[in-house]
């Protein structure tokens, strides 16, 4: 069985990266409708720093861990704004996790669990506060779930993408209570969260570099 | 009126009718005896000595000729309408909404109120009742009176809760049957069981098997949702917790002590095997399903309920209502008899690209940047080479407070405008409207850093504060201290109460300038900080948006304001304000700001004010001028005096169109600070001592 290694994790990067250069303009405008407008613009280009920067390092010397430390302080250091300390902090938090051992691929909801952790700690948001916790917790425990139903990976997989997919429309029946949105209490009703919807974008970019590698 | 229309009153004048005595116009006093005195035809023609077939016809041409206007209040007719969607929409037999506001009751007794109505329509002697819990049903029963029905049984739908809140499922249950004069039947066991082991024995023992029989003859149900936030009835009774609030992911809500997920179906987890009571596929069989709920928190699990085939009706309040077809992509500002506020959006194709100076997108904030130093390079220099970390040119001797500011770009000529003498000693310029990150603010906390530690001053947004708080984590592991002050001028984005949750906006400019003389003035830290608080607590701001502004990256409108509307409330971010309204000329939305500033400032006659008319970026000076115009009048009306007024570009929203007012409020030691000298870019002033 293998485990979560740099070659995962960078291939994990990239599909997302490309994946939110794609969407760039579709998360600004749901941003746009209830934030300020510059999600699509923080993630894309704060994905696409990663990938220059794992780019440029030697991946088979570098720890797992050590991948996502570098693309924590990669994200931070290049965008800021709210997404930057959120997901600087899920990276942190799941590089944690990596060190503390291996982690079969089957096991990835643990890693996603483990993200979700940091970023609720950073942001300080609970579940239902119509964010991108919202969907990576769903997902996470969905992978869990399968894995712990002895699912191949392909079968993880498809687990989590479908739940972060669910999780993601769920967010358009909440109000949000964090964030600049907050300010429009109810108004936010009926609106994607641009948050859950690029985490659903990473989440599938996990889920397929897994059934891919399968 | 089913009385035959009557022939016209010209006609009637023709055929020699009484003369009258209320001048030439019988219309309006048979009007005005019909609908103000309450007074009968039949007594109104005696009065008027007319017949009553004569009156009648007076009512009616009173109405065609307009002297009376019937109107039904719209909010009523709304919820009407919205139930009548709501019907249509989820395919439910009935759907009773409560209407408006509500004054004084809270939600619980309206929603009680209403949901007592439902109980009398639907339920008939002989039935079996259940009943859940929670604090709506407890004011449901409160609310039962003078429903006739014999053999009526209520049965408690789950097993007990903790006696910590009083609306248990057993208080619910007894206090309908009471109020019904019904039998009661309790379900003996508690709700949520240690074991699955242990629930299988409770439900053995012959007593509890019994009283659980009935549940399964139940008629009608009664019964509530709740979310799971921690201040939900599934937290208090002691169910649930933010531990399994985790385990739960993807649950949205509860109801009967059951955790489902969007589709209304029970979430497989560690309570689902221990919970006594009525269950999710029992429920559905009951005939009768009443779900009564209302509040925000609680769209996600009523929409879960109602699409899982939980409720043959839904008793709940307006906003509730639009909320629950709002999330469920139904337009709701269609339904009603005449519009809400705000006039539909035309089509994209109308306005679909804002033209702009570019040449790059992503390469826009630096290219300003540079721009700016080229511009004031008296002012202005990067910080070790970093265009986004900048310091003020002019030295800063040892000892003197550092103050720190930045934000993200957009806002021209905030924030590095108010950089210089008197000013901020250093700001960090993030990404369009995103904050800057933590090592761009360490950069400029470490150059500022004279020894007498830092300030930082920046607006209230949960973005900055992350990346300014790990900023001054670690400029603290470095051994500068470092204070922070969040402006929080803007008074429409949260109530007066809730002081600590409004952003920051054109106030800062204000703000800025009070923690800069502070410290030109060489006073510690603790004293700057004091100065700055003080500041932005006398500073109160209202934006309003025409029109919304356009990031570099989309060129595109961010949001959309109709055509007659304007956003009253706006930030400086180009987020959507509090609340859309129709346009109104420049006095009247002076007036209007002035009406919630002064509400909240209670300034008296004499008190002094410093004040700013911004325009968040698109408005131009000539408009500013009309709007300071019209503030000037109403601050005279009030024998407010005006110290000092600033109009201009000082806190923009890149292109929007629109404009903000604030109001600082003045004491001595203010002023005196105001009126030192100061030299930003932005705000370039040689002082003024006192006279």
């Amino acid at each position: 069985m293998s485990s979560i290694d740099s070659a995962f994790l960078i291939a994990v990067f990239r599909r997302a990266a490309d994946r939110l250069e794609a969407e760039r303009q579709a998360l600004c405008a749901l941003d746009g409708e209830i934030g300020d407008g510059d999600h699509g613009t923080s993630m894309a280009n704060g994905f696409a720093a990663i990938n220059d920067h794992l780019r440029g390092m030697a991946r088979q010397e570098a720890t797992p861990a050590a991948v996502l430390r570098d693309a924590a302080s990669t994200f931070l250091a290049e965008v800021g704004a709210t997404v930057g300390p959120l997901y600087a902090t899920a990276f942190l938090h799941g590089a944690r996790l990596l060190e503390a051992g291996d982690l079969d691929r089957q096991q990835i909801g643990r890693l996603v669990v483990a993200m979700a952790d940091g970023i609720k700690a950073r942001g300080q948001a609970e579940l239902g506060d119509k964010t991108m916790i919202d969907v990576w917790y769903p997902a996470g425990h969905a992978a869990i779930a399968a894995a712990a139903e002895g699912g191949s990976p392909a079968e993880v997989a498809r687990a989590l993408r479908m739940a972060a997919e669910q999780a993601r429309e769920t967010t358009v029946t909440m109000i949000a209570a964090r964030g600049r949105a907050s300010r429009l209490k109810e108004r936010s009703l009926g609106h994607l969260d641009p948050g859950g919807a690029s985490a659903a974008i990473i989440l599938a970019a996990i889920a397929d570099t897994l059934a891919s590698a399968a | 009126m089913a009385a035959p229309r009557p022939r016209s009153v010209k006609d009637m004048a023709r055929l020699g009718r009484p003369p009258l005595r209320f001048g030439d116009d019988p219309l309006l006093l048979a009007s005005w005896l019909y609908y103000e005195e309450g007074l009968t035809q039949s007594e109104i023609a005696d009065q008027l000595g007319a017949s009553r077939p004569t009156v009648n016809a007076y009512l009616a041409d009173a109405r065609s000729s307009g002297i009376v206007n019937i109107s039904i209040s719209a909010p009523r007719l709304r919820a009407l309408s919205i139930a009548r969607a709501i019907e249509e929409h989820f395919g439910i037999d009935d759907c009773l909404v409560v209407p408006g506001e509500g004054g004084e009751r809270s939600i619980f007794d309206r929603l009680g109120g209403a949901g007592a109505l439902a109980v009398k329509s639907v339920i008939h002697s002989g039935d079996i009742i259940g009943i859940s819990w929670g604090r709506t049903m407890l004011a449901l029963a409160n609310a039962v009176r003078d429903i006739h029905v014999i053999d009526v049984t209520v049965v408690q739908s789950t097993g007990g809760t903790t006696a910590a809140i009083n609306y248990t499922p057993e208080a619910c249950a007894t206090r309908l049957a009471e109020r019904l004069n019904a039998s009661f039947v309790p379900i003996s066991a508690p709700a949520i069981v240690s074991s699955p082991e242990a629930k299988r024995m409770l439900e053995r023992e012959p007593v509890i098997a019994e009283q659980l029989q009935n549940l399964q003859r139940l008629d009608r149900i009664f019964f509530g949702v709740s979310s799971l936030r921690p201040s939900s009835t599934i937290y208090n009774s002691g169910f649930f917790d933010s531990h399994l609030q985790q385990v739960y992911a993807g649950a949205v809500g509860s109801m009967l002590g059951r955790i489902i997920d969007a589709q209304g179906n029970e979430v497989d987890g560690p309570l689902r095997d221990r919970t006594i009571g009525l269950d999710l596929d029992q429920l559905r069989k009951v005939p009768t399903r009443v779900l009564i709920a209302g509040g925000y928190d609680k769209v996600p699990p009523i929409l879960a309920a109602l699409h899982g085939g939980a409720v043959t009706t839904l008793v709940t309040d307006v906003a509730t209502a639009e909320g629950i077809l709002r999330a469920d992509g139904v337009a709701v500002e269609k339904i009603g008899v005449r519009r809400a506020s705000a006039t539909p959006a035309r089509s994209d194709l109308l306005r679909s690209r804002i033209k702009k100076f570019l040449n790059s997108p992503k390469d826009a904030v630096n290219e300003a940047l540079e721009g700016a130093f080229a511009a004031f390079p008296d002012h202005i220099e990067p910080i070790d080479g970093s265009p986004r970390a900048i310091r003020a040119r002019a030295a800063k001797p040892a000892g003197k407070v550092g103050v720190v500011i930045g934000g993200g770009a957009g806002h021209e000529p905030s924030f590095l405008g108010f950089v210089g003498p008197g000013l901020a000693d250093a700001v960090a310029v993030g990404n369009v409207f995103a904050s800057p990150p933590p090592d761009r603010v360490l950069a400029c906390t470490r150059d500022a850093h004279r020894g007498a530690g830092v300030l930082y001053v920046y607006g209230n947004y949960t973005g900055d504060v992350m990346n300014f708080d790990m900023a001054a984590d670690l400029a603290g592991a470095e051994g500068i201290e470092v204070r922070t002050v969040l402006t929080s001028d803007d008074i429409a984005s949260a109530a007066h109460d809730d002081r600590a949750a409004r952003r920051g906006t054109a106030g800062n400019v204000f703000v800025f300038k009070i923690a800069g003389a502070a410290s030109a003035r060489m006073y510690g830290l603790a004293e700057c900080e004091r100065l700055a608080r003080k500041a932005n607590d006398a500073c109160h701001t209202i934006g309003v948006a025409m029109e919304s502004c356009s990031m570099p990256d989309t060129q595109r409108p961010s949001f959309k304001i109709g055509e007659d509307d304007m956003e009253f409330g706006v930030g400086v971010h180009g987020e959507p304000g509090v609340t859309r309204v129709p346009i109104e000329s420049a006095d009247r939305i002076v007036d209007q700001i002035c009406d919630r500033i002064f509400a909240e400032m209670q300034p008296r006659p004499g008190d002094r004010v410093a004040v700013l008319v911004n325009s968040l970026g698109g408005t131009p000076m000539m408009e500013l001028l009309i709007l300071n115009r019209r503030l000037r009048k109403r601050l005279e009306a009030r024998e407010i005096a005006v110290h000092s007024t600033l109009v201009g570009h000082y806190c923009t929203s890149l292109d929007m169109i629109g404009a903000s007012i604030t109001l600082m409020k003045l004491d001595d030691e203010l002023t005196g600070l105001l009126d030192d000298p100061c030299d930003g870019f932005a705000w370039s002033f040689s002082g003024r001592r006192p006279s």
